[in-house]
């Protein structure tokens, strides 16, 4: 035996096990992201929806552009800050992100450069199998929240594949709203 | 046994950064409840010894140090926490 005890092991074990279990309920998943994206999905998703049965002017589709770019200036901005001022950047987070970008991404170029392949609601639905994919895998390192929200905006995909035309995309629209943006806005306030 | 780490703040601090990518000096001190000079000793033998990086920087222009295990440090945790397991 090296230079410690049997108790002193056995404190220090104790010490490692709590500061691991600690640590893991500080991992967060940076809610304000999907709020911001959650919101605009669904903003986005809802206004074509609208469009498609003459309640808003085609010509409100220009604001669509411009909400997309808000919500990636804002991601953008935003992990630079962030990156530069976190106390703590967990490891987790960083993989979070990581799926995060890739499957919202892949959504945006197949809904972008795909646009004849997955025209009308089929777009809107890419969106929603990309939210979900991310929530669940956030959902599979223990987080019970992100189970939950995850299962909702599956939930509205499912349902808006059931709803009458001219419904689907206020279906989609609302998965994305209250599964995506709403696990951002539990997380924040789990934070608080 | 790893000698470094049969101390236990300095276990303490692997510990806590283990599941993170960077930790700032001030979390730190206060999540293992030690003082700043006490802590800045540690840490000074754990990156000496290849454990632990560290970055210095300035937001708002206030300087922030902060900490990230390397794979050394990884590795040894890994095995000191074995060693200490097989003791029980």
């Amino acid at each position: 035996m090296e230079r410690i005890g049997v108790s002193e092991a056995r404190d220090h074990i104790e010490m490692v096990e709590r500061i691991l279990a600690e640590s893991h309920q500080r991992l967060c998943s940076g809610g304000e992201y999907f709020v911001v994206w959650g919101a605009g999905s669904a903003f986005v998703t809802v206004l074509f929806q609208l469009v498609d049965n003459a309640i808003v002017p085609p010509a409100a589709l220009w604001s669509v552009p411009i909400v997309l770019v808000a919500c990636a200036l804002f991601s953008i901005v935003r992990g630079r800050t962030n990156r530069n001022v976190l106390q703590r950047s967990s490891l987790v987070q960083r993989e979070f992100f990581n799926v995060l970008w890739l499957t919202l991404g892949l959504a945006f170029v197949a809904t972008v450069a795909g646009y004849r392949i997955f025209t009308g609601a089929a777009g809107a639905a890419i969106w929603s199998v990309a939210e979900a994919i991310v929530l669940l895998y956030i959902g599979m390192h223990g987080n019970r929240r992100a189970q939950v929200f995850g299962v909702l905006v599956v939930a509205s995909l499912i349902a808006a594949n059931f709803a009458p035309p001219g419904t689907v995309g206020y279906v989609l629209g609302a998965g994305m709203l209250v599964g995506y943006a709403g696990f951002g806005a539990s997380e924040l306030l789990a934070r608080e | 046994m790893d000698e470094l780490l049969l101390s236990k703040v300095r276990l303490g601090v692997v510990a806590e950064l283990l599941n993170f990518d960077w930790v700032a000096f001030s979390e730190l001190a206060r999540a293992l409840d030690v003082s700043n000079g006490n802590l800045g000793a540690h840490l000074a033998k754990l990156i000496e010894a290849g454990y632990v990086d560290e970055e210095k920087s300035f937001v708002n222009r206030r300087p922030l140090t902060r900490y990230r295990l390397t794979k050394r440090g990884r590795d040894a945790f890994a095995a000191h926490v074995s060693r200490l397991q097989a003791l029980l």
